[in-house]
């Protein structure tokens, strides 16, 4: 019974923490299910996310969920000319030329990260990011819930978009077959760049509240990118609720694993995950 | 080839006839990158494998040469020992990563050198536990060692490099990496054993970077988890092949020796340098995807044509 009530906080927690690595996964997904790239800058651009709620706390003295008014806006137009005017011509040349470039982009990001900022470790430290609450026996930090519930937020909002908008449907056409949806009048290489975009933007949002979670270095992005690579992978290209069910199930590895193993083998525990993922499902779990 | 034998045997003569300090610096880094590069071009260039794991081979060999120096074994004995664990280490890790095609593959050797980092943060094979954290080693026994020897070994492994290359590229097995760069499925149906040539290059690259990566920790007397499996080393070996043009026999060669000449003109400012990188990487991949052999090689067929064009439209003024 009492290995029960042990293992309640870690599940609890692990769940939770699922709704972050979701949303963190979400952008990503999209790119790879729309425009068929692996966009390994999206950590990048999640971290980028947070040190503007970092920038908004410090120098604005904003709250940074309120910060995403402009953040949202900003890291969609950056995302929105990433893939413009970079990514649309690496298309054009290869598969590789796109991972390259957006390797690229992932050191420039980085690196203006440590200049600007400095390596140490920030984070978004709110009132409330301190606290916690408590549901019987299990007491877990608020802003875990927070993160699920702006998880849940913002996929039903984004699942409506993809179905009633017509850029929604845009998106989705231009996703199951981009030469068919050119053929039927759409833009693709605009259908492209609005969907990075969009995908920077869900970066920013994930970015507030990583930074309301955990603590980030310059060098963070790589991290979250490799448990957002496997979420995406385990949960099937383009598939929101298969995001949601890879997050629980990489938040859920983390925290059992630190539960099993100590903490300091928590991520080595989702890494693993990450590459057994990779290795057996390539297509995922809802995937096509 | 005698002017080839004559440039190795002045650049061996190097630490002998009082060359300076830093030049021997400088040409140490050039041969162990280029071993490195010229490694990463034959999956990348070649074999059409984005391997993304150079720092698991190189920590994984590092790690080998030193922890053999605290079993009491001369520096020298553990190089090719670290080569050796490198590449069988390539084997274990190809059973689950050759089953992701494509780009999966590159995710799946991102993923690789992070992991190895966690192990050795955790893990001390040798010695006893060091307070206040820290889980770096020291080298033993290369403090004496004099710079013209560290020299010579990078120096080898240079020119092993681009004799391996030259040696592959020219045999059966250069046929069929080609033929599976270009297209793996047509390959396999021509009678190429895909997976064995991936491997067998997979493997090769993993021997010879991990030997280069031992050399380079003997020269640095110390390694720790976080430097030894760094993303930095992709960057910098991506970064050489990538300029002087990838899938070409010479673009490593011409790719290090910017890359080492910009490592030492933006020394002292770190980040900035780093960034300057990120953006030629960029650059270059967008104007110049072939690299600068590439572009040369499309560019002395320019010359002629445009001369020629010249001429003609000279000719009719007149």
């Amino acid at each position: 019974m009492s290995v029960l009530a042990d293992l309640a906080t870690p599940i609890v927690m692990g769940i939770l923490l699922g709704g972050l690595y979701a949303v963190i996964a979400l952008g990503l997904s999209l790119i790879f299910g729309v425009v068929k790239e692996i966009n390994i800058a999206h950590g990048d651009l999640v971290i980028l996310g947070s040190y503007f709620g970092y920038v908004a706390m410090s120098v604005v003295g904003i709250d940074p969920i309120l910060s995403l008014i402009v953040g949202i806006p900003l890291l969609f137009g950056i995302g929105f000319g990433i893939q413009k005017y970079l990514l649309n011509r690496a298309f054009k040349i290869s598969m590789d030329a796109t991972l390259i470039i957006a390797f690229g982009i992932s050191i420039i990001l980085q690196n203006i990260f440590q200049l600007i900022w400095t390596p140490m470790c920030r984070g978004l430290t709110t009132s409330y990011a301190l606290e916690s609450f408590s549901a019987g026996p299990i007491s877990v930090p608020l802003v875990y819930l927070l993160d699920f519930i702006v998880a849940i937020i913002v996929m039903l909002f984004l699942r409506e978009f993809l179905r009633r908008t017509y850029l929604g449907m845009a998106i989705r056409a231009a996703a199951q077959d981009w030469r068919a949806a050119h053929l039927m009048g759409i833009n693709t290489n605009q259908v492209f760049a609005l969907t990075f975009g969009i995908a920077t933007a869900l970066a920013a949002i994930a970015g507030i509240f990583l930074g309301l979670t955990f603590p980030f270095t310059p060098v963070s992005g790589m991290s979250f990118l490799i448990i957002a690579l496997g979420v995406v992978v385990l949960g099937g290209l383009g598939s929101i609720a298969g995001t949601f069910i890879g997050g629980i199930a990489f938040g859920l590895a983390q925290t059992l694993g630190g539960h099993f193993f100590g903490l300091a083998a928590q991520m080595l525990v989702a890494y693993t995950m990450v590459l057994v993922v990779l290795a057996v499902i390539p297509r995922g779990i809802f995937g096509r | 080839m005698i002017p080839i034998i004559g440039i190795m045997v002045v650049l061996a003569l190097f630490p002998v006839i009082g060359v300076p300090r830093v030049w021997l610096l400088y040409l140490f880094l050039f041969y162990i990158y280029l071993a490195m590069a010229n490694m990463w071009n034959l999956l990348a260039g070649y074999s059409g494998l984005i391997s993304l794991c150079p720092a698991a081979f190189i920590g994984l060999a590092g790690y080998t040469m030193t922890v053999m120096t605290w079993l009491g074994f001369p520096y020298y004995v553990g190089i090719i020992p670290g080569g050796i664990v490198a590449a069988l280490f390539a084997v274990l890790i190809s059973i689950p990563v050759f089953r992701m095609k494509g780009i999966y593959f590159a995710i799946g050797t991102l993923v690789v050198p992070e992991i190895l980092r966690f192990v050795f943060l955790l893990w001390r094979p040798v010695g006893g536990a060091l307070d206040g954290g820290g889980r770096g080693y020291t080298v033993l026994g290369v403090a004496e060692v004099p710079q013209s020897q560290t020299y010579w070994f990078a120096l080898a492994i240079g020119i092993v490099s681009i004799l391996v290359m030259r040696y592959i590229l020219r045999s059966k097995l250069g046929s069929g990496l080609a033929a599976i760069r270009d297209n793996d499925s047509t390959a396999a149906c021509c009678g190429v054993n895909v997976f064995k040539l991936k491997l067998y290059s997979f493997v090769i690259a993993a021997f010879v970077t991990g030997i280069a990566g031992a050399i380079f920790y003997i020269y640095q007397g110390f390694i720790e988890p976080v430097s030894a499996f760094s993303i930095q080393w992709l960057i910098t070996i991506m970064l050489a092949t990538v300029i002087g043009g990838e899938g070409t026999e010479e673009g490593p060669i011409v790719g290090t020796i910017i890359v080492v000449f910009l490592y030492f003109l933006l020394a002292r400012y770190a980040e900035i340098s780093l960034i300057i990188q990120g953006i030629i990487l960029v650059i270059i991949m967008l104007l110049a995807p072939k690299g600068i052999l590439g572009f040369l090689h499309n560019f002395h067929r320019l010359v002629p044509a445009s001369l020629k064009v010249i001429g003609n439209s000279l000719k009719t003024t007149k």
